[in-house]
């Protein structure tokens, strides 16, 4: 370990964990959200160099995401899904994905988080670590708010859990205000699958709309397990349901237009499923 | 291409690459103090009462009581305040100063501080305030016949926003104050406009004001005004603490209080009859803050731009500048133009419309030519290239194919292309070269026959330092090496103007090559030798006179033909540019890469401006998007397909033939962009920024 004036640097996690819960310490895994508005008082924890937190590998069902890994390591994976790639391939601009981690987006708890979105419609789980332990939970369960999460002060999240199946047809697309270095003002990520033309697989996740990234699970149910001309038939109920949930706020721009982008980009990707 | 035109390596290239620059920030001074300015925020009020913690020692606050002159800067009028005066007018206005050795400690201070104001309902839209600063206005021809006998009337109102500079290196000056000599240092394109006003806030003479110009970080305008405003107030703040003070604005701050290019508001009428055009009438508001710093000379320009590059035989253009309780906006790339000329390329096209012609086609036929009498009586006098560069522009863009590929189109992206056709007056308005300015420039031989350029000119990125020496080492037959140019110091060169007005390279530029080549036939090897040269009024004007508004604004012009091509998605109402072209006249390039750096980077901030730039003041006169996470320039992934192309046309008063350049690409983004935006979704648009929010309305009303 490393002791700066401004905190630690360690290069294992067992050691991060102890330092995590003896010390009032900020996780920094690649600061570019924390340094925006930096605080002269803060004390970091650096996790740049722990292995643990920067590993790219997979087990029979998920590909294990590091934590600190940062955008450019995670795009140059070829163990990385297409839907994760892409997401990176409009997130910031090379410097930030050079230093920026899927961790770091997902504690920030932003609902524009790019790569959050992804998680959030490819059903990861968080795997989480404290000294006394470990947790593994959906993502959906790690956030309470904007900028909030259940992450206990002695916790730090060391992997996100992709499920390695299911991500291949997918559908994605980023509103930003321009084509590079641009905050997401709405995010639709999608996915579909079938097998013997019943429906396996429907989820959708909203960002930038809500205070969280939204997913609402009781719609996608109603059409799982139909069949094409079943979805077909409950198509417009279906939209008119999504018309209701979805309840933008107003940001840097209008809700309305939020709106607007968030149901035509759903009926879109209906119509590209054939629905 | 003349061989001048070869690029060279920029002078400041390799330092500024590399960081070994200093910018004012960079420089250690032995006992700098730290200043941090107190701003109003509120946008109208009296200040009843401001409430000052004690002050630790060493920490001093500096105030209006501390000015020892006039509590005024000059910028063409003198209502500016140095400190506010007792009322406040916009938010962000200078009320005082905290300076210090800390600049925590400042900043502490500066929280504590309580200003108890007496607040007054604030004037924040120009179509509502009762305080007109300048009003002009010009005719041409019988406009009243022309309206009287028209077939048909058309009348629009067009609107522009703001946009903000965005400069790298924020403002930022030192002042110090040694043996009753004020010296003020910093990021500034006119040295000679912060001596004046400095001079006068601190009521010194002349011998006791020293102007030093460091290494800066961009300005495109917003530069010229905003220096004299900070430079008195540093040179207030050295005379009362007796050590150096800096201040440098943070980004929030900046775009706070910092100029920006005027939003406007414009209603045009145009009469037809028998399928042409046959008058014009244009009707235009500029917001220019609360105080007046360049807005007389912006206004002109403007109402000089109004009815564009058309040959009108009857016109009326009228206009005011008026005062909001917002920001003073002063000079940006372009100073005027493009505001007007958006609408009336936007009006061009609408009138097309209603004509039955294509836009560019009513364009090509109305375009003015070398003899024609300009908008305000005064005369074209050179060569106008347009129908060569709109050729060209077709050659590289297949603007005409596209227009009629793109005329009915269904499915989920939209295509269209849009074409403008402007000009950039070069030099200063009317006869502000003449009776204003009066640019004097120095060469200095010395004895090792290194020759040194003195001249108040400021390298702000744009090249001006390696052009000059160009001109100078092409003159003289002397190796680039040899020539000299460094920053301005007043106290060392004299007064060539402000850098600013695309008149830099045509005006200093043509004198410097005068100098070099005087001193030429009289070059005595190893002697010092100095040549002064002065400026010479150009004989074939026709005077201007500002209260008729009539006569030559400008020697010359420079001409762009501009094309954008968008393709937008219904679904997201996001719209990419698929190409961007522009075809310029700028005379001979001296550096060839120095312009085409110069048409690229103008030509992105003028699509910038039409489509996603856009700031906003709430109804307390805040503005909302003070950050760059919320005030969005393109980047180069806006535009990737960026084509800029020149043709030559010299100008026989411009060194090598060269006239103004700068400006010219900011002008003609905005109409291009934005016709492009009509031409793909089917309807005629009014204003910019053009925002993917806008596009979205659009598409929702079709929709229905
Ligand atoms: C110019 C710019 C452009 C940007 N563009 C985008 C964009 O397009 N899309 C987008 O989604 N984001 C964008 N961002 C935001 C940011 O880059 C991302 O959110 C990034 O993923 C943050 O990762 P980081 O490693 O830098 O986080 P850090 O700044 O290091 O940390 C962010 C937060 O997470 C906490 N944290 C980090 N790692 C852990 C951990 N392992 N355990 C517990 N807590 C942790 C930190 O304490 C902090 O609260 C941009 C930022 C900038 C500056």
């Amino acid at each position: 370990m490393v002791a700066f004036s401004n905190g630690y640097l360690v290069d294992n996690l067992t050691e991060a964990l102890k330092i995590r819960s003896e010390f009032e310490v900020t996780p920094y895994a690649g600061g570019t959200d924390l340094m925006v508005e930096a605080k002269d008082d803060a004390v970091y924890l650096f996790l740049n160099k722990i292995p643990e937190l920067r590993r790219i590998y997979s087990d029979d069902e998920y590909i294990r995401i590091g934590a600190a890994c940062t955008y450019t390591e995670i795009f140059e994976n070829t163990l990385t899904p297409q839907i994760l790639k892409d997401s990176i391939d409009y997130l910031a601009a090379p410097a930030i994905r050079n230093m920026g981690t899927a961790g770091g987006n997902i504690c920030n708890a932003s609902p524009k988080a790019d790569t959050a979105l992804i998680f959030y419609v490819a059903d990861a789980k968080l795997r989480i670590c404290s000294a006394s332990g470990e947790r593994i939970l959906p993502i959906e369960d790690f956030y309470v708010g904007r900028g909030k999460t259940v992450l206990q002060r002695d916790e730090l999240l060391v992997e996100i859990l992709v499920p390695k199946f299911g991500l291949e047809h997918y559908y994605y697309k980023k509103v930003g205000a321009r084509q590079a270095l641009a905050i997401s003002r709405v995010a639709f990520a999608g996915l579909f699958s079938t097998e013997n033309g019943i429906i396996t697989r429907f989820a959708m996740a909203f960002g930038s709309v809500a205070d969280t990234i939204l997913r609402f699970r009781d719609l996608e149910a109603l059409f799982v397990g139909k069949t094409m001309t079943e979805a077909k038939s409950l198509r417009d109920d279906l939209i008119a349901k999504y018309d209701q949930a979805i309840v933008p706020i107003r940001g840097r721009v209008s809700a309305d237009y939020r709106k607007s982008v968030c149901m035509n980009l759903l009926e879109d990707f209906l119509n590209q499923n054939g629905i | 291409m003349q061989s001048i035109s070869k690029s060279i390596p920029k002078r400041d290239h390799f330092p500024k690459i590399s960081g070994r620059a200093k910018y004012v920030d960079d420089l250690q001074i032995e006992g700098l103090l730290h200043g941090k300015i107190l701003r109003s925020s509120v946008a109208c009020a009296e200040i009843n009462e401001i409430l000052i913690p004690d002050l630790p020692n060493g920490y001093f606050v500096i105030d209006k009581n501390d000015v020892p002159g006039v509590n005024s800067v000059h910028v063409v009028d003198d209502d500016t305040p140095v400190f506010s005066d007792g009322t406040v007018n916009y938010v962000g206005e200078a009320i005082l100063m905290v300076a210090g050795r800390d600049l925590k400690v400042v900043n502490q201070i500066l929280k504590q501080i309580k200003v108890i104001y007496h607040e007054k309902q604030p004037v924040l839209d120009m179509m509502k305030s009762d305080t007109i600063f300048y009003q002009y206005g010009y005719t041409k021809g019988d406009w009243e016949s022309a309206f009287r006998d028209a077939d048909k009337i058309i009348e629009e109102d067009f609107q522009t926003g703001y946009q903000e500079h965005v400069y790298m290196e924020v403002q930022g000056m030192i002042g110090s104050y040694e043996n009753g000599k004020a010296i003020i240092r910093g990021t500034m394109q006119c040295p000679y406009y912060v001596h004046t006003a400095v001079k006068r806030a601190m009521g010194f003479e002349s011998d006791k004001v020293q102007v030093i110009q460091e290494e800066m970080g961009g300005a495109f305008g917003g530069k010229e005004d905003y220096p004299s405003i900070l430079g008195c107030q540093v040179a207030v703040a050295a005379y009362k603490t007796g050590k150096p003070v800096k201040v440098i604005l943070d980004r929030n701050e900046d775009i706070t209080c910092s100029p920006k290019r005027h939003p406007a508001k414009m209603h045009y009428r145009a009469a037809i009859k028998n399928g042409e055009v046959t008058g014009i009438d244009a009707d235009v508001v500029y917001d220019c803050g609360a105080f007046t710093t360049l807005s007389p000379v912006v206004l002109q320009r403007g109402l000089i731009c109004a009815t564009g590059v058309y040959d009108f035989k009857n016109l009326r253009v009228r206009g005011k500048a008026v005062k909001t309780n917002t920001v003073p906006n002063g000079a940006f790339r372009g100073f005027g133009g493009p505001q007007t000329f958006f609408s009336i390329e936007m009006f061009m096209d609408h009138l097309a419309k209603e004509i039955g012609l294509d836009s560019v086609r009513l364009k090509e036929r109305m375009v003015v030519k070398q003899g024609d009498d300009s908008a305000t009586s005064g005369k074209y006098h050179f060569h106008v290239p347009f129908p060569a560069m709109i050729e060209k522009l077709d050659q590289i863009s297949g603007f005409r194919k596209k227009r009629e590929t793109f005329r009915h189109q269904t499915g989920r992206y939209r295509s269209g292309i849009g074409i403008s056709l402007v000009y950039h007056g070069c030099g200063f308005t009317g006869s502000g070269e003449r009776d204003l300015i009066k640019g004097v420039v120095k060469v200095v031989k010395n004895t090792d026959d290194t020759v040194e350029l003195l001249t108040a000119g400021t390298d702000m990125g744009q090249g001006l330092k390696t052009v000059f020496a160009k001109i100078a080492s092409d003159t003289l037959g002397i190796p680039l090496e040899q020539v000299i140019v460094q920053n301005p110091d007043t106290d060392r060169v004299p007064n060539s103007g402000p850098t600013a007005a695309s008149r830099s390279l045509m005006v200093v530029g043509k004198l410097l090559q005068r100098a070099a080549e005087k001193l030429k036939q009289d070059w005595k090897p190893g002697e010092y030798q100095e040549v002064v040269e002065k400026y010479v009024h150009p004989d074939f004007m026709i005077p201007w006179d500002l209260s008729k508004f009539q006569g030559d604004p400008y020697p010359d012009y420079s001409w762009s033909a501009n094309a954008v091509e968008v393709k937008v998605d219904t679904l997201t109402a996001t719209t990419e540019i698929v190409g961007a072209w522009g075809v310029y006249d700028v005379g001979t390039p001296i550096d060839m890469a120095i312009i085409i750096g110069q048409m690229q980077g103008g030509f992105l901030q003028g699509i910038g401006y039409g489509s996603m730039e856009l700031l906003g003041v709430n109804e307390k006169g805040v503005i909302r998007n003070n950050s760059f996470s919320d005030y969005i320039i393109p980047t180069s992934m806006d535009v990737p397909n960026l084509v800029t192309e020149v043709v030559e046309n010299t100008y026989d008063n411009g060194p090598f033939g060269g006239k103004g350049a700068g400006e010219l690409p900011a002008v003609g983004g905005a109409p291009a962009f934005v016709e492009a935006m009509e031409n793909a979704l089917g309807v005629n648009l009014h204003h910019t920024p053009f925002s993917q929010e806008d596009a979205m309305k659009v598409l929702e009303a079709l929709k229905k």
